[in-house]
């Protein structure tokens, strides 16, 4: 069975992540070593390192682990809360990776070696890359001993690259690195990459100095005409030159998101991570010669499963199968999707394999944190998530929350009139988060997270707990709420051009005769009924 | 055969034993189309269906001690929670569990088959709960939801998945994770839940939940949950035989309306890790053909525009893609690569012959 099934990869992507268990995280230390820019707010404003018992403030109910568990949510729902503005999305991707092999990664600081956790990382970049852009292809490429070393070729399997990857662990990291060789090997293999796809490189360089044959910027100026955007992930600190190539490829986007320095391991995996999701087109498309357009009808061939009586060879592998897909145009077997025909070179797909990126197309929207004198006014018989059931915290009466209020008002007072300094001092520290209450208007607020457990969607005002918040936004992108309810009236059905007459929706022949109105209730619960005597 | 045998000498007696020990919630989602279940209705009337069905869930249920069951109703205006329900008893006092609650209800029911001596309890609060569910479902719709002739299917697979996570996510031990890392220790950890969902459809899934319904399903193989389904009725959804065969999930179409229990039982009662040494009853062969955007007409041959990727049986009028609305550029499909490249060779060869110009020239370098 797994043999006939080319969707077997995308079902046990799901590797161990032994990255995050290193969260007790020496992010501080790091963190003041890095300059990166950006990293390092960021780090600053979570509460990881910030100083959280200052956050920390009684609920309604007197008690503070409501504000604890909150802050561990806070994360959880941090990586779900996405920008949902629906960008014109490059879904169509060429990417080469280029991982440092260099001595720089044999350091430990990133356990357990920079070397082995980039592998790590990279395996699940793989797989996590072809599980959002499945019709896209990748190649990887590493820097060692000077020079630019092929791991795998530019193809849309992901099973290859992970292959490549693994006999990698066994080889030392070695010598020197030389992003000149590194990028110059990439432009090659993106130079045939066809105009409709997105041509990018993802660099994680582990070194703070790249040895080059050459002159880089000529490179760098090659990579600008060619139109590949560079991003890089950097493990030990900024270096000039990868800023400068960053800024220089990538006009239009900000550069602190194109260059980063992970601060942790935790971290690094966020910025590897981030480059799965496919890039927003830009609007300003710095490409002259193309056509502004951007857009090309592709002709793609949508074969269906078959399985025959006798065995035969299929036409990529040569090897001998029962089952596989027939190419709609020349009837050549291949054996698993995506692919090219091997014979007449026609794009074959499952129309799965487009499906799986429609949620990048019309993501979900952010679910709204529901207060207290929300959750009062707009559902207050609504005492359960509507999707899991798990029951929600009573909503407290008027009074209860004006006295908390209140007393919440006298305590951060006082405390402002003793120190007003060091107040002023750590909201400095903290960058972007002033952390002294008083100037906020709802003091047990923590970014993000609601203070009645309650998260509401601003389509159908529906509410959820966090659990089915996060959930909903990381693995479904569907709202429950939305579907389930009257479902066929809302949302999807106008935004997604699926929208069509409802007479050419196929009925079961008949139908329409036997259907008249309320006797087909009246006989069920007839019948519902009988079954009730007979089963006591 | 033989990288089996040796799977079983190499001593895994115990990894073995604890993944068949482990949970098994099912969710059951039931086509409750009142159409087309009066269309059904001389062959395989709802009731026989329903008693079909508890009959598998009891079998479920006796399984394990701690196997887990849902139901819920995909119906024409909603898709609702049939197993386990909050009731208004449920609500005063919310410290109650589920066992209590439906005992509760079934005390308050006006039936009487929880009491009743010779049944094992918990088969007789399922039973009363669902059919309570079930009628309270069918008196609250109203008659001009019958114009839907589909169901809520993707609102009740989000349901089932949302539900199942969140069970998962209470017998995770470490809470504090993200939702990729429960997955991946769900799968580890011998105390685990597996999870699986199964549809009894009987009305076609409608094209306009086309995209929530590939959501869910895609969701649902990133969590290793299993779709089957056992369409009731021949007119059997493309949708549907694509979860099944995403998810690595049992497709089946009921042949023998009488044979209903026995399908369920030897075909979808087997758990996930006992299914792979047994013969699946799957059908094998899907339908992976595409609907095209324009006309829905089913297509092999198709153009995707490359920017939202819908699917159009021809180039769309004026190049304008209708879904997004860019214009695109027609790829030329008509020659191959190879003739175009010669093509061009020759016409620079003929330039250089020629009127050498520097722009000719520049080309293959950039
Ligand atoms: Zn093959
Ligand atoms: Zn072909
Ligand atoms: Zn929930
Ligand atoms: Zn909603
Ligand atoms: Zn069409
Ligand atoms: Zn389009």
């Amino acid at each position: 069975m797994p043999a006939a099934d080319s969707d077997d990869e995308y079902i046990q992507t799901i590797s161990d992540e032994e990255g995050d268990a290193h969260r007790v995280s020496n992010g501080r230390r790091r963190g003041d070593r890095s300059t990166g820019g950006r990293g390092r707010n960021v780090r600053a404003a979570g509460f990881e390192v910030s100083r959280t018992w200052e956050a920390l403030e009684e609920g309604v109910d007197g008690t503070i682990s409501g504000a604890i568990e909150g802050l561990l949510d806070a994360t959880k729902r941090k990586r779900a809360t996405k920008d949902t503005t629906p960008f014109q999305r490059g879904i169509i991707r060429h990417l080469i990776l280029i991982l440092d092999l260099s001595e720089a990664m044999l350091e430990k600081d990133l356990r357990p070696s920079r070397h082995l956790l980039t592998l790590h990382y990279a395996q699940d970049f793989v797989r996590e890359y072809f599980e959002q852009n499945p019709i896209s292809q990748l190649g990887i490429v590493g820097m060692l001993d000077g020079k630019a070393e092929r791991i795998s070729d530019m193809s849309g399997n992901p099973e290859e690259h992970v292959s490549a990857l693994q006999a990698w662990r066994d080889k030392q990291p070695s010598g020197n690195p030389s992003l000149q060789n590194a990028l110059d090997m990439a432009r090659g293999a993106l130079f045939h990459a066809p105009s409709h796809g997105t041509r990018e490189v993802l660099v994680i360089f582990g070194a703070i100095y790249t040895v080059d044959p050459g002159d880089i910027h000529d490179t760098i100026k090659a990579l600008v005409l060619a139109n590949i955007t560079c991003t890089v992930v950097g493990l030990s600190a900024e270096v000039a030159i990868c800023r400068t190539l960053v800024t220089k490829t990538n006009p239009s986007m900000n550069p602190q998101l194109a260059y980063s320095v992970a601060l942790d391991e935790t971290h690094y995996r966020e910025l590897f991570m981030a480059a799965t999701t496919p890039p927003p087109i830009a609007a300003a498309n710095h490409q002259p010669e193309r056509d502004d357009t951007g857009g090309t009808l592709l002709q793609m061939g949508f074969p269906s499963r078959i399985v025959t009586p006798y065995p035969s060879l299929c036409a990529c592998h040569s090897q001998v199968t029962r089952d596989g897909y027939l190419c709609p145009r020349c009837n050549s077997k291949a054996c698993s999707l995506p692919s090219e025909c091997r014979v007449c070179g026609f794009t074959l797909i499952l129309s799965t394999h487009l499906a799986r990126s429609y949620h990048h197309l019309f993501p979900l929207l952010n679910w709204y944190e529901v207060t207290w004198n929300m959750a009062r006014s707009q559902s207050p018989s609504q005492k359960h998530c509507f999707a899991c059931q798990t029951s929600f915290p009573e909503i407290p009466t008027e009074q209860s929350l004006a006295e908390a209020e209140s007393r919440k008002k006298k305590a951060s007072g006082l405390a402002a009139a003793k120190q007003p300094t060091a107040v002023v001092g750590r909201s400095e520290q903290a960058g972007t988060r002033v952390l002294n209450s008083s100037s906020r208007p709802q003091a047990t607020h923590i970014e993000g997270i609601s203070e009645s457990g309650r998260y509401g969607c601003p389509t159908c005002q529906t509410h959820f707990c966090i659990d089915c918040d996060v959930f909903s936004h990381a693995e479904t992108h569907n709202c429950p709420g939305c579907l389930a309810k009257v479902g066929l009236d809302h949302g999807y059905g106008d935004s997604d051009g699926m929208d069509i007459d409802a007479s050419s929706i196929t009925k079961p022949n008949g139908i329409g005769n036997k259907m008249t109105d309320k006797d087909v209730y009246g006989d069920i619960l007839k019948g519902l009924e009988k079954l009730l005597v007979g089963v006591s | 055969m033989a990288s089996r045998m040796d799977e079983l000498d190499a001593s895994e007696h115990y990894t073995k034993e604890s993944e068949d020990a482990a949970p098994v919630l099912l969710n059951i989602i039931l086509d409750t189309n009142p159409i087309a279940w009066a269309y059904l209705s001389d062959t395989l009337p709802l009731p026989k269906v329903v008693a079909a069905l508890l009959v598998f869930i009891n079998a479920h249920l006796a399984f394990n001690q701690a196997n887990k069951i849902s139901v819920i109703a995909s119906h024409v205006d909603r898709a609702e929670f049939l197993y386990p329900t909050i009731t208004p008893s449920e609500v005063q006092s919310n410290e109650a569990n589920e066992m209590d609650t439906v005992m509760q209800n079934a005390r308050n029911g006006h039936d009487t088959a929880a009491d009743d001596a010779n049944f094992y309890r918990p088969f007789a609060t399922i039973a009363s709960s669902l059919n309570d569910a079930l009628r309270k479902l069918f008196a609250k719709t109203p008659p001009s939801a019958l114009s839907n002739s589909t169901t809520a299917l993707a609102g009740a697979m989000t349901l089932a998945l949302a539900h199942a996570n969140k069970l998962i996510v209470e017998l995770t031990p470490d809470r504090s994770t993200n939702p990729a890392v429960i997955t991946s220790s769900a799968l580890t950890a011998p105390t685990a839940l597996h999870s699986r969902i199964l549809v009894l459809s009987a009305s076609p899934a409608s094209p306009h939940q086309y995209i929530p319904l590939m959501n869910a399903i895609f969701a649902s193989a990133r969590l290793s949950i299993p779709i089957d389904v056992l369409a009731l009725t021949p007119t059997s959804s493309t949708f549907l035989q694509q979860a099944s065969s995403t998810t690595n999930g049992i497709f089946l179409t009921l042949q023998y309306p009488h044979g209903l229990l026995q399908t369920l039982l030897q075909a979808f009662l087997p758990s996930l890790p006992s299914r792979g040494y047994l013969v699946p009853a799957t059908q094998s062969a899907v339908d992976f053909r595409a609907a095209c955007f324009c006309h829905r007409k089913v297509v092999d041959v198709g153009y995707v525009c490359s920017i939202c990727l819908s699917i159009f049986c021809e180039p769309p009028e004026g190049a304008i893609c209708f879904t997004c609305g860019t214009k695109l550029r027609l790829q030329d499909y008509g020659k191959k690569p190879v003739v175009t490249v010669r093509k061009k060779k020759r016409k620079r060869q003929e330039g250089d012959n020629g009127v050498a110009t520097p722009s000719g020239r520049m080309t293959p370098a950039a």
